[in-house]
């Protein structure tokens, strides 16, 4: 097993640059995912570590090995294809077989391993039939067969769940997270939806519409602590403030226009928030508490009028909007089967939140 | 994969352009010395367009292109019709199973049917001429028009007859303001294809038009026979040119309605 | 409706039963019962016309084969290797499919003269001392054979070719194949079924034919198609004809069959 670098990576289609000087480590064993908007070129970066594209510059190296200039069929890389690319003239086993009796090997141990990787992903019922014969679920199943059979060192997955229906494709990410768990090789998993990504992923990258990684980290850290405006707003909905830093002697505070001053934690690795420097305040939806009675124990308190309320079963939506003309969203999870009060349109709410529940990003 | 620019990665290209230019090579040069002034065929003599005029000027030419017309259109208008009738009739119900019959006159070489007809004529002593000929013609543009109504038809939506019915139209009316209109892409595209095959056909045409008719293509037969002049070469260059545009108008057509 | 089918089946079905009657006649003016015979079957079982019957199967048969031998290559390349001058080169190689089969015969009949072009040409670079007497020969007719019906196995080679969808390379490649294997394994079973078709749009047609041998061959070498032509429009001897004809039919057919058979088992079969 081996580690995939990605040194400086550059790619132009068409004058159109696709990839801009991407640099990326990724583990041995582990679960990654690219998850970007269309267009972010996270599923050119597959191909080229895949060898269908070849990049305009930098390099890719498998473990120590630099394998820029190896053709595709040479690589310890197998890929699971969006639309599953099943050979329609082959049966299930002879699609799975295929890389095997490329490489020569054994009829006996062929169809072992082919029979066994059948039996993992579900399918051994199905192992004679032809391929239209198998439903959407069915054949993604034999496209993973397929490349895992081969026993590769990367398995790339580009959107191998977009075709499924939601109940289907939230079964197949457990399976996978599973399968991956089992056969310990690296799996790079390419979306553009961010719960597959969140739900998989040991660790992700999240790139933007122009061709760049903005962060790399667990789901957690990007979640919790993202590094731009931008992972913040597209993992997840988020409210952006724009205020500039007051710090008086020990006391950091933010000003915002029109509201007031408020509490500040300003974290160690953030140096350059400094007192008269304009920023961004993160504050997730969820991390707010929405009250119509006073509350005390909070750092921070605003007063607003609610605009909206979108009932979701398990949360309830607010959009607030606020004395300076700013609407912010607000869950509230809906803990009580008869709660306490009642939230109605144009009340005026008291909103609370915590000063440490709140990243600072750059603007 | 990345193609690797090796000696066996031009080879492929070399042979295809080498497939290319023996297909054309004899072409180009006949169309080249359709222009040849001088009297010897194979010795260039300077441009003119002396074979052209003598093309024009010829009698026998212009009586066989004149049948030659006469077989297509008549052809193509016999073969158009019936095969739409036979489409808009057959289609949804019994008769469509039929549709396989119109394959025979394809699946058979030109040969089989010629000698069919012919001793079919001689039995029943029909005189052979350009009515036999059309017959013939006809035959064959069936077989090439009912597929392409059939299959151009089917893809329409049949929804569209219903809502002509509900509006009142008669099915007589459907036909004639409904899916004659939306079918006429195809059936331009089976005319024009039906006429070249008619106008340039020559076996059946050897077999069944008898001693005294002669169309187009069993002139330049005779005449390569017998002895060549260049005026065959102007003669072909002008076919060249005809087939060229049917080709291009053919082609526009396909592009822009996808009907075929 | 009824008109189309009354047409093909008077034209088409009934002459073709007609022969077959006609075949066993003894003397078409006599149409009774007790005139039927196998004697021109008899006839023709003499090792003349099995001579015929093999070469116009080897010219059919070499004809198909080297057709397919140019012909795959060059729809491999136009489906995989080129995009932006695809339409062009389809152009020109639809356009001879279209213009007029004699024009062709006679533009190869014109260069290959002797006092032709071929010959003009080599004399002035003086690779030869004398004029090539191609015309006239079997290898004339082989070669105007050849590129005459190129384009017809072309076309369906390509067309179906072009419905593999594209990832299934990527598929082939990535599961470790390579160009070669990518080719036999994949491609060749899915463009089968367009193989045979174009295989047969050519065999057919020149088992029958008999203008090219006529005008390139000399003409004094017999085909089925010429014999045809002889029988039925020179001596009048329809009967005959129509034994032959019947004949020539059915060894058609098995040869269809058979070939059919040999290039599923070469090719193999599209599975979908």
């Amino acid at each position: 097993m081996r580690e995939i670098k990605l040194k400086n990576i550059k790619k132009v289609f068409d004058g159109e640059p696709i990839l801009e000087g991407i640099n990326l480590t990724i583990p041995s064993g582990e679960f990654f995912a690219l998850l970007g908007p269309s267009g972010s070129g996270k599923t050119t970066l597959l191909r080229l570590i895949a060898g269908f594209e070849q990049a305009d510059e930098g390099a890719i190296f498998l473990g120590s090995k630099n394998i820029t200039d190896v053709p595709i069929n040479k690589r310890r890389v197998n890929t699971v294809f969006q639309n599953y690319a099943l050979f329609p003239h082959l049966n299930v086993f002879d699609n799975v077989a295929y890389g095997l009796k490329i490489k020569n090997v054994k009829k006996e141990t062929i169809e072992q391993k082919v029979i066994r990787i059948l039996k993992t992903v579900h399918l051994e019922k199905h192992i004679y039939k032809s391929i239209d014969q198998l439903s959407g679920g069915q054949q993604q199943r034999v496209a993973l067969a397929r490349a895992i059979v081969n026993e590769p060192d990367v398995l790339l997955l580009d959107e191998p769940l977009a075709a499924l229906d939601l109940k289907l494709r939230e079964k197949m990410l457990v399976e996978l997270i599973d399968l991956q768990d089992e056969l310990k090789t690296t799996f790079v998993y390419v979306t553009h939806d961010q719960f597959e990504a969140l739900t998989v992923a040991d660790r992700m990258a999240i790139m933007n519409a122009d061709g760049e990684i903005e962060q790399v980290g667990t789901p957690k850290e990007i979640y919790e602590f993202p590094a731009s405006s931008f992972v913040a707003s597209f993992v997840g909905s988020t409210n952006l403030l724009k205020g500039t830093i007051r710090q008086e002697g020990a006391r950091n505070q933010i000003e915002i226009e029109d509201l007031g001053l408020f509490d500040l934690h300003i974290p160690v690795d953030k140096p350059w928030a400094k007192d008269g420097v304009q920023v961004l305040m993160s504050i997730r939806p969820e991390k707010f508490e929405v009250s119509k009675t006073e509350l005390a124990g909070f750092s921070n308190h605003l007063v607003g009028t609610v605009d909206s309320i979108v009932y979701h079963g398990r949360s309830t939506q607010y959009h607030i909007s606020l004395p300076n003309e700013t609407v912010i969203k607000v869950f509230e999870q809906n803990e009580e089967h008869f709660p306490q009060e009642e939230i109605d349109y144009d009340d005026k709410v008291n909103i609370y939140w915590q000063k440490e529940n709140v990243v600072l990003l750059e603007t | 994969m990345k193609p690797v620019r090796t000696a066996a990665s031009y080879s492929l290209p070399i042979f295809v352009l080498l497939a290319y230019l023996l297909m054309y090579v004899p072409i180009v040069v006949l169309i080249f010395y359709s222009f040849n002034g001088g009297q010897t065929p194979h010795q260039w003599e300077g441009f003119s367009l002396v074979w052209y005029r003598e093309l024009f000027a010829s009698v026998e030419i212009l009586d066989a292109l004149r049948n030659s017309l006469i077989v297509a259109f008549s052809s193509v208008v016999l073969s158009v019709v019936m095969g739409l009738f036979f489409v808009f009739y057959s289609a949804r119900t019994v008769l469509q199973n039929f549709l396989f019959l119109f394959y025979g006159s394809l699946a058979a070489p030109e040969v089989v049917l010629a000698v069919g007809l012919l001793s079919f004529f001689a039995f029943f002593s029909i005189p052979l001429g350009l009515t036999t000929l059309i017959a013939a013609h006809t035959l064959v543009g069936l077989s090439y028009v009912t597929p392409i109504l059939y299959s151009s038809f089917k893809g329409l939506d049949y929804r569209i007859t219903e809502a002509s019915l509900d509006l009142g139209a008669t099915e007589w009316q459907t036909f004639t303001k409904v899916i004659v209109p939306m079918l006429s892409p195809a059936i331009m595209g089976a005319s024009l294809l039906v006429f070249i095959i008619s106008f340039d056909d020559f076996i059946l045409s050897f077999f069944c038009s008898g001693a005294s008719t002669m169309t187009l293509p069993m002139y330049i037969f005779a005449t390569i026979r017998s002895g060549a002049t260049p005026v065959i070469n102007a003669l072909s260059t002008l076919l060249l040119v005809m087939s060229s545009l049917a080709v291009l108008v053919f082609t526009l057509f396909r592009v822009r309605t996808r009907v075929f | 409706m009824i008109p189309a089918l009354l047409w093909q089946i008077l034209f088409l079905y009934l002459p073709l039963v007609f022969i077959i009657f006609v075949s066993f006649l003894k003397d078409i003016d006599y149409l009774v019962v007790g005139n039927l015979s196998l004697q021109h079957y008899t006839d023709l079982l003499k090792p003349i016309y099995l001579k015929i019957w093999g070469r116009s199967l080897s010219l059919a048969f070499f004809t198909s084969t080297l057709c397919l031998a140019i012909a795959y290559p060059v729809a491999y390349f136009l489906v995989f290797r080129i995009k932006r001058m695809r339409n062009l080169l389809l152009f020109l190689l639809v356009l001879p499919f279209w213009a007029n089969f004699l024009v062709l015969v006679y533009a190869w009949f014109f260069v290959l003269e002797q006092g032709g072009i071929l010959n003009s040409f080599l004399l002035n670079l003086g690779i030869i001392s004398e004029p090539l007497r191609i015309l006239n020969t079997q290898f004339a007719v082989y070669l105007v054979m050849l590129f005459c019906f190129l384009p017809f196995m072309v076309m369906p080679i390509y067309s179906s070719m072009e419905k593999i969808n594209k990832s299934i390379f990527e598929a082939s490649f990535d599961l470790g194949a390579n160009r070669w294997q990518t080719l036999t394994r994949i491609i060749m079973p899915l463009s089968s079924s367009g193989i045979r078709t174009g295989f047969f749009l050519v065999f057919i047609p020149a088992f029958g034919e008999f203008v090219v041998p006529l005008l390139l061959g000399g003409g004094k070498t017999m085909y089925v198609g010429s014999l045809i032509s002889f029988l039925f429009l020179e001596t009048k001897s329809i009967e005959w004809g129509a034994a032959f004809t019947c004949v020539s039919g059915i060894i058609l057919i098995v040869a269809v069959f058979a070939l059919n058979k040999l290039l599923k088992t070469i090719f193999g079969k599209e599975r979908v």
